[in-house]
């Protein structure tokens, strides 16, 4: 079963101890269409290096496809930093294939590309309409653990299960992504497959050892997968945003515009400096 | 280093400021009726003669004539007339009339009480007078209210309810069902100053919106200002919304409360010495807590809700020329949370006002009266959040004092001036988080500001002959922001500390703005029965709401103007047409007003607003404009009254970074507005209330296109896992449905003796169950591969019930 994550419906609970509601029917005209990229590249996992072509619908148009671009041009190139300057050399260009063209296109990969920490790279896509977009990123160095444990609440029937987990945060770890998926002893293959998603930053807790603790409790048994990665700045922005539109909803909801860094497009071009960590709760 | 605006117009203003006390001495001074030899003046205090307590508002005027008075806001009134014979009138609505005969060869001081409708009372001459105020008087978009009818209107849950009740005005608009945030003349919730006994009330919600802070039981009366704003207020674009605190009975003692269905009061009140002191105590809590405790299962029994308030007044007459008030207020309200499948996870939430004001009038001689206040208040709110190997606290807090002073000098019979100066020192700490997760201690400040705030003014009430009023006058006003601040420097892109920062020492001014409101109104009278009237309002403020919301929360902060966040400014022109019928028992007016306002503040899309130490650079700045049509006739008296509002408007805003640059309706932009109060006794013990209430429906913004983000491959079910984004484009272009519906209420006064009374009341909120649109939602249904639209909705029929008693 496709888990389509929409909408919230965050709020009090006093309200719904009263409220009620009902389907309406809204005409909302036709908008424009834009490119939407999303664009993936990391030091560790080839399956998370991707680059996503797609395009936005129409609000109530009868289809929750991801509406992909196939037959385009993709490129990325490694960068080399001389100081203040970014150079990209196209002897160092590695062209992204849409291998999956005839059941699922837009979606681009390179079996054979594998990332860098501390190197900066170029995005080049030209659409088979002529149409361009093009974006840069930096894959920052991972932080490293410090410390993980777990322990086991009982409630009710169920044996709930928490970790803690520290790291440090040095100079170079900035802005944080965190995916946890709780699934069999496998890598994710695409990073919406993951069940919990975090963004923060450490504009509280600077330079030194940084604690995260889960407070949605796991199952014993469970198996979890901790990609805990670092990302540039703008990255962040464009994920802070993201999981905010991504959450918006009920009441005090007001739109929220997702902050891009890319050109030409909607979404963004994102190099993950990925610390891993499996953990097994029994 | 003092940073001033250096326009031409800044030169201009202080120029206009020295005309304007130049002019006004002029007028004062060469008056032919200012300094007669032989007038006299007629001056005291009217009062309810059961209670000792004063009456707002009340009048006093000489028979068949047109000269009159109106006790102020301590009950204090003052009427210089020629030497001679008088047969005077003084009024109140609800009080029986009573006239006087009076010789009036000297200065002369005079005490009157007036006994209740109802109340049986020999000295009384009934004489089936009505004040004119509507059409005589200079003031436009000014609307009185008492405690007893806010008390009489149909409401949910029992709970009569002050901020509720104003939005039955025209003019004045409901945030919604779930808000008690209110919107006068296209303005924001923010721009209405709320003050209880003159102490500012910065969040005036208690249940995150749902009811307001203040407890029916302790107030006296509410006066709402929102067009025609007199020199003697200011601070907000709006409104200015007066709640005054009943004074406590002065020559009995009562005790009085209700019982209601998640709430209850209890009010005791007596003379501290019989006629010359009184207090009062009133206090309201709700009980959900208490009442669902037992029926809640064990793991979610740590969880509660909860509010109450404190009111506490006492006033002293030290004499025949000095009066001493000492108020306070103090509420709050409490969420604890416990989670039920996570031990040792715990939520404590906390926010409140409290307020203390302590009023001293004086007055000099008969045409010279003062009072001088000092204020505190203070709101704060509170975050503890602890859980298995830690915790955070997070504190807040906005804090005044405030000292005023307020003079009317009752020249003569055509002049009163009023001058006065109001200095507050603000302090804004914005947040404070401290905490510890693990072996890691968390201590971060968002660095406080300190702000001066200074206002001047002056005005004359001038009766210039038989047919013309005005009321013009100018309020000088000035912000300075001051250190000790450090401001850290972020860069722009990225929105991180650039590692600088600069520095202000302790008084150092940041930003300051010295501004000028000149103010005016006219009264044309046409004949007895109407007038025509025309105002002019220039208003700043200073002080800003941080909320990406169209509701109010308790954690959205009030923010000072800085160098960067200039003051809001409003002009506001308005014109209009009173007209009493039927011996004044009929009131109507019809007011048009323009009212541009320019530096409104709003949140980029997706701010962050919480804990951001560069909350600055998530603001946008742009314009805005209201205009609109107001018809309002009331029944004044009768044993059927109320009245009837209808709103005709248009707000719009204009903001450079928002909607392309085009201008879009304001959220609470509403083309019709219109209520219907009809109150109606049925008999001695039976009374009756219905309201109805039609509002277009509110501008929001929907997306209009969408996208598939955040890839996953879900290999057990062989299919893509994918997240949607709603994209917006037009900013509030959309309309919910209409709101309307129809309550209804009935009193029944069960028993009344001298010394027991007890009465119930009964509502129906929403008679014929209106599903009102509270918010929309999308929802992607797999199944068939649509998006559906769902309207949530409040509050279906709901009938409550509540039990006053008094004894």
């Amino acid at each position: 079963m496709t888990n389509y994550k929409y909408k919230a419906i965050p709020g009090l609970a006093l309200l719904f101890l009263f409220s009620c509601e009902k389907e309406i029917n809204i005409n909302v005209p036709p908008s424009k269409e834009e490119i939407v990229v999303e664009a993936s590249i990391n030091q560790m996992f080839a399956s998370l290096n991707y680059v996503i072509i797609s395009k936005t619908v129409d609000y109530f148009k009868p289809d929750l496809s991801m509406n992909g671009f196939g037959g385009a041009k993709v490129y990325i190139t490694e960068g080399v930093i001389n100081g203040s300057d970014t150079v990209f050399d196209s002897a160092n260009r590695q062209q992204f294939i849409d291998l999956l063209d005839s059941i699922l296109p837009g979606i681009y990969v390179n079996p054979f590309f594998m990332g860098k920490a501390a190197k900066p790279y170029l995005l080049e896509i030209e659409l088979k309409d002529g149409r361009k977009v093009n974006g840069k990123t930096f894959i920052p160095t991972p932080a490293v653990f410090d410390s993980l444990h777990f322990w086991f609440e009982q409630s009710g029937k169920d044996t709930n299960a928490f970790f803690y987990l520290q790291w440090m945060d040095g100079p170079e770890q900035n802005n944080y992504r965190m995916a946890i998926w709780n699934n069999i002893d496998s890598n994710l293959t695409g990073w919406g497959i993951a069940d919990r998603f975090y963004t923060f930053d450490d504009q509280l807790l600077n330079n030194q050892k940084r604690p995260f603790q889960s407070f949605n409790p796991y199952k014993y048994g469970d198996t979890l997968n901790i990609y805990l990665s670092q990302i540039g700045r703008k990255e962040f922005i464009f994920w802070d945003s993201f999981r905010n539109a991504a959450n918006n909803g009920g009441p005090f909801a007001t739109p929220v515009a997702v902050k891009s860094n890319i050109n030409g497009a909607i979404g963004s071009f994102t190099g993950y400096g990925i610390a891993f960590k499996q953990l097994i709760l029994r | 280093m003092i940073y001033m605006p250096k326009s031409p117009e800044f030169i201009k203003e202080y120029r206009l400021l020295f005309y304007t006390i130049f002019v006004l001495f002029y007028l004062i001074f060469s008056s032919n009726t200012s300094w007669a030899q032989n007038s006299f003046t007629l001056s005291g205090y009217i009062k309810d003669s059961t209670t000792g307590e004063t009456l707002i508002g009340a009048t006093i005027r000489v028979k068949d004539a047109a000269n009159g008075a109106a006790t102020n806001v301590y009950g204090f009134f003052s009427l210089t007339l020629p030497q001679g014979n008088y047969e005077l009138i003084c009024s109140y609505l609800g009080y029986q009339s009573k006239t006087i005969k009076l010789v009036l060869t000297k200065n002369t001081s005079i005490n009157l009480g007036l006994a209740p409708q109802g109340i049986k009372s020999k000295e009384v001459v009934i004489t089936g007078e009505r004040e004119d105020k509507n059409v005589r008087s200079t003031e436009m978009g000014r609307i009185e209210l008492s405690g007893e009818k806010i008390k009489s209107l149909p409401v949910i849950f029992g709970e009569p309810d002050v901020l509720k009740a104003i939005t039955l005005l025209p003019g004045i608009k409901s945030g919604g069902e779930a808000s008690t945030g209110f919107y006068v003349r296209g303005g924001g919730p923010d721009q209405n100053l709320i003050l209880m006994d003159e102490a500012v009330v910065y969040n005036p919600s208690h249940l995150f919106g749902f009811l307001s802070v203040f407890n029916s039981d302790a107030v006296k009366n509410i006066d709402i200002i929102k067009g025609g704003m007199p020199a003697n207020y200011g601070g907000r674009l709006s409104s200015i919304l007066n709640v005054n605190m009943r004074e406590g009975n002065n020559q009995n003692f009562n005790y009085g409360g209700g019982i209601g269905l998640i709430s209850s009061r209890l009010t005791a009140e007596g003379p501290l010495q019989k006629g010359k002191s009184s207090f009062l105590i009133s206090g309201r809590r709700t009980y959900i807590d208490v009442l669902a405790k037992p029926f809640l299962p064990d793991r979610i029994k740590g969880n509660s809700y909860y509010f109450y308030d404190l009111n506490l007044k006492a006033n002293f007459i030290l004499g025949d020329k000095d009066r001493l008030f000492v108020s306070g207020y103090f509420g709050r309200d409490i969420l604890d949370f416990q989670s039920p499948i996570n031990k040792g996870v715990n939520f404590n939430f906390g926010w409140g006002n409290s307020t203390a004001t302590l009023r001293w009038n004086h007055l000099f001689n008969s045409r010279l009266f003062c009072n001088t206040s000092v204020i505190f208040n203070r709101y704060d709110l509170f975050n503890d959040f602890t859980f298995g190997s830690g915790g955070f606290s997070v504190r807040s807090s906005l804090e005044d004092w405030n000292l005023k002073s307020d003079f009317s000098w009752f020249v003569s019979e055509n002049h009163v001036v009023k001058f006065g100066l109001n200095y507050t020192f603000h302090t804004f700490q914005p947040g404070i988080l401290s905490g510890s997760v693990g072996s890691t201690n968390i201590a971060q400040t968002i660095t406080k500001q300190y702000a001066h705030e200074f206002a001047v003014y002056l005005m004359d009430e001038w009766k210039i002959n038989r047919r013309w009023a005005v009321n013009y006058g100018l309020r000088a006003v000035a912000f300075n922001l001051v250190g000790p601040y450090t401001q850290l420097i972020y860069d722009n892109d990225t929105q991180t500390p650039t590692g600088n920062s600069k520095s202000w020492s302790t008084g150092e001014s940041i930003a300051f703005y010295p501004r000028l409101e000149p103010r005016f109104s006219a009264n044309y009278l046409i004949n007895a029965e109407s007038s025509i009237k025309a105002s002019y309002t220039q208003t700043y403020q200073f002080l800003h709401l941080a909320t990406s919301s169209g509701a109010q929360f308790p954690i959205d902060l009030w923010v000072p103007s800085s160098r960067l966040i200039k003051p809001q400014l409003a002009f506001q022109y308005a014109l209009g047409y009173f007209r009493n019928f039927k011996q004044n028992s009929y009131e109507s007016s019809a007011e048009i007003y323009y009212k541009p306002m320019l530096n409104q503040i709003e949140f980029k899309p997706g701010a962050n607003l919480f804990f951001n130490q560069n909350l600055e650079n998530e603001m946008v700045f742009g314009n805005g404009l209201s205009y609109g049509l107001e018809l309002f006739i009331k029944k004044k008296s009768g044993r059927l009254n109320g009245w009837f509002g209808y709103t005709w408007s248009k707000t719009t805003r204009q903001f450079d970074e928002l909607n392309d640059g085009k201008v879009y309706f304001y959220r609470y932009d509403r083309t019709h507005d219109m209520s219907l109060l009809l109150s109606y006794t049925i008999n001695k013990k039976w009374s009756a209330n219905f309201v109805f209430v039609y509002g277009t429906g509110n501008a929001t913004t929907l997306p209009d296109s969408r996208y598939a983000y955040r890839f996953g491959y879900d290999a057990k079910e062989q299919e893509p896992k994918l997240t949607f984004i709603d994209k917006y484009s037009a900013v509030n272009s959309f309309r919910l449905p209409a709101y309307h519906r129809a309550d209804i209420s009935f009193s029944y006064l069960h028993k009344k003796t001298e010394k027991w009374e007890s009465s119930w009341n009964f509502s129906i909120y929403n008679i014929y169950n209106r599903a009102n649109p509270y918010f929309i939602y999308f929802f992607a249904d797999t199944e068939t591969m649509t998006v559906k639209a769902f309207m949530v909705y409040l509050f279906p029929i709901v009938p409550s019930v509540m039990w006053n008693f008094k004894f």
